[in-house]
C-alpha cells in the first residue's frame, strides 16, 4: 500500500486529469464522486512500480478510463440524466469553450475519448492504442472520424445562429 | 485560433473542485484506516485458490498412493504398486532381469488384471516357465476387499500355470525388504533360507531363480519333510496361500501323497 504523502500529491497533479475524464464519460458529479473514489483507491492499493511520471499518468488515464466504464455497465447506474447537467462550472468557462464541449460530449463516447487523449493530452496514436487496448488502425480511423463529425458539429451550430 | 487550442482551452478550463479532492482524500483515509490497513480483499481471494491445490494434491495423493503392492518373482522380481483405482502406478525391478522385464512391460496407468495377463504372456516369462521355473506372485496390501478381490483375480489368470504361486499377505515386510533391495515375494523366500543357512546374504538371493532358492531350500531342510518337493509345492498351489510356512508343517501333504 501506499503512503499518505504519496497519494496526495497524486490525487493534487492528477485531480483534474481525472475530473476531465470523468466528464467525457459520465453524466452526473454523483457518479464523479464515486469514479474519484474508486480510481485513487486502485491507486493506494496498487503495488505497481512507475518507471516515470510519463508512465503514472498514462496508467492513471487508463484505470480511469476502465472506471468509467465498469461503472457505466453497471446495473445501478441511472441513465436518465439529461445533457444540461454534464458541465458543472458555468461560472469559469466562457460561452465559446462550453458551446465547443457540449459539442464534444454530444459526440459518442469513443470519439470523445479519442478527441481529449489526443487533442488534450496530446498522446499518439500508438500510444492512445496501448491506453485503450486498441488496434492501432482503430484509432487511426477513429481520429479522423471523431474530427470529421466534430467538424459537422461546430459548422452546423454556427449555421445554427 | 484553430480548433485545437481551442478544445485545449476548454478542456483546460475543466478543474477538479476541491471538494473533490477532499471527499477522495477522506474516503481513503477511512477506507485505509488511516493508511495502515494491508489490503482487505487479499486474504479471501486465496481461498478458493487454496481450495483447487488441496483438491488437485488429494486427487493426486488418493490416485498416487498404492494401497495394494504385487510383487512377481522368477528370476526377474518386479513390483507392481496398485491403487485404490485399481490401476498400475509404478512398475519397479529388483534386479537386472526384473529392470529389463519392467521397461519392456507398457502396463503403467493400466488395469492390473490387464497388467497380470500381460506379464503371463510376455515372451520372456513364457520360457522361464517353460524350463520349470516357479513364478511367484504376493499380494501384499491392507486387510480389506480390494487385496482379497486382486489375489482371486490373479489366481484366475494363473490357474493354468502349475509353477505358479500365488498368496497375500497383510504384512509391514515389504519395508525391509525394499531395504535390502528385494521385491517381497524373493525376500520372503530369503528369509526362509536365511532361518535355514545364516551366512545367506541378499546379494546371493537377488539373482538367483525363485526355483533356485526353493531347490536350496528343500535341500536343507530337515530330511524328513524334504521328500517329495516338487509335487509338495504342486498340491500348494491349489490351496494358494503360504507355501513357504505350508511346507514346514506340513499343509497339504493329503494331496501330495495321493499323487
Amino acid at each position: 500500500m501506499r503512503s499518505e504523502q504519496e497519494v496526495n500529491r497524486v490525487i493534487e497533479q492528477y485531480a483534474d486529469t481525472v475530473r476531465r475524464i470523468c466528464m467525457i464519460h459520465l453524466k452526473n458529479y454523483a457518479d464523479t464522486e464515486d469514479i474519484f473514489q474508486t480510481v485513487f483507491l486502485k491507486y493506494t492499493l496498487s503495488s505497481v512500480l512507475f518507471e516515470s511520471e510519463e508512465h503514472e499518468k498514462a496508467w492513471l488515464i487508463r484505470v480511469t478510463i476502465n472506471t468509467c466504464k465498469d461503472f457505466l455497465k453497471s446495473f445501478f447506474h441511472n441513465h436518465t440524466t439529461s445533457l444540461e447537467e454534464l458541465i458543472k462550472q458555468p461560472a469559469e468557462l466562457s460561452q465559446e469553450h462550453r458551446d465547443l464541449l457540449e459539442a464534444v460530449l454530444s459526440l459518442p463516447v469513443k470519439y470523445r475519448e479519442i478527441i481529449y487523449l489526443h487533442y488534450y493530452e496530446g498522446y499518439t496514436a500508438p500510444q492512445i492504442s496501448r491506453i485503450l487496448g486498441k488496434n492501432v488502425n482503430t484509432i487511426y480511423t477513429l481520429l479522423t472520424r471523431s474530427r470529421q463529425k466534430l467538424r459537422e458539429k461546430l459548422e452546423g451550430d454556427e449555421y445554427e445562429r | 485560433m484553430n480548433m485545437n487550442d481551442k478544445l485545449k482551452e476548454a478542456f483546460d478550463g475543466i478543474k477538479a473542485e476541491e471538494a473533490l479532492k477532499e471527499s477522495a482524500k477522506n474516503f481513503l483515509l477511512q477506507k485505509t484506516k488511516g493508511y495502515t490497513k494491508v489490503r482487505p480483499a487479499n486474504r479471501w481471494r486465496l481461498i478458493p485458490l487454496a481450495a483447487c491445490f488441496l483438491l488437485i494434491f488429494l486427487g493426486g495423493w488418493l490416485y498416487f498412493t498404492p494401497t495394494v503392492t504385487i510383487s512377481i518373482d522368477i528370476n526377474p522380481s518386479v513390483e507392481l504398486g496398485v491403487n485404490r483405482f485399481n490401476q498400475i502406478i509404478s512398475v519397479t525391478g529388483y534386479n537386472e532381469d526384473g529392470v529389463k522385464l519392467a521397461d519392456s512391460l507398457d502396463v503403467k496407468y493400466t488395469h492390473y488384471g490387464k497388467a497380470i495377463r500381460q506379464i503371463m504372456e510376455n515372451d520372456d516369462v513364457l520360457s522361464f516357465l517353460s524350463n520349470g521355473e516357479i513364478i511367484d506372485i504376493s499380494v501384499i496390501g491392507s486387510a480389506d476387499g480390494q487385496s482379497s478381490k486382486i489375489l482371486s483375480e490373479i489366481e484366475a489368470c494363473t490357474a493354468e500355470e502349475e509353477n505358479a504361486y500365488c498368496h497375500y499377505t497383510d504384512s509391514q515386510e515389504v519395508d525391509a525388504a525394499h531395504e535390502a533391495g528385494l521385491s517381497y515375494g524373493k525376500y520372503r523366500a530369503f528369509l526362509e533360507l536365511q532361518a535355514l543357512d545364516p551366512s545367506i546374504t541378499t546379494e546371493k538371493v537377488q539373482n538367483m531363480t525363485m526355483r533356485e532358492i526353493r531347490d536350496l531350500i528343500n535341500t536343507l531342510s530337515p530330511q524328513e519333510e524334504d521328500s517329495t518337493p516338487g509335487e509338495k509345492e504342486n498340491s500348494q498351489q491349489e490351496n494358494g496361500h503360504g507355501y513357504g510356512k505350508g511346507k514346514r508343517n506340513g499343509n497339504g501333504q493329503g494331496k501330495s501323497s495321493d499323487k
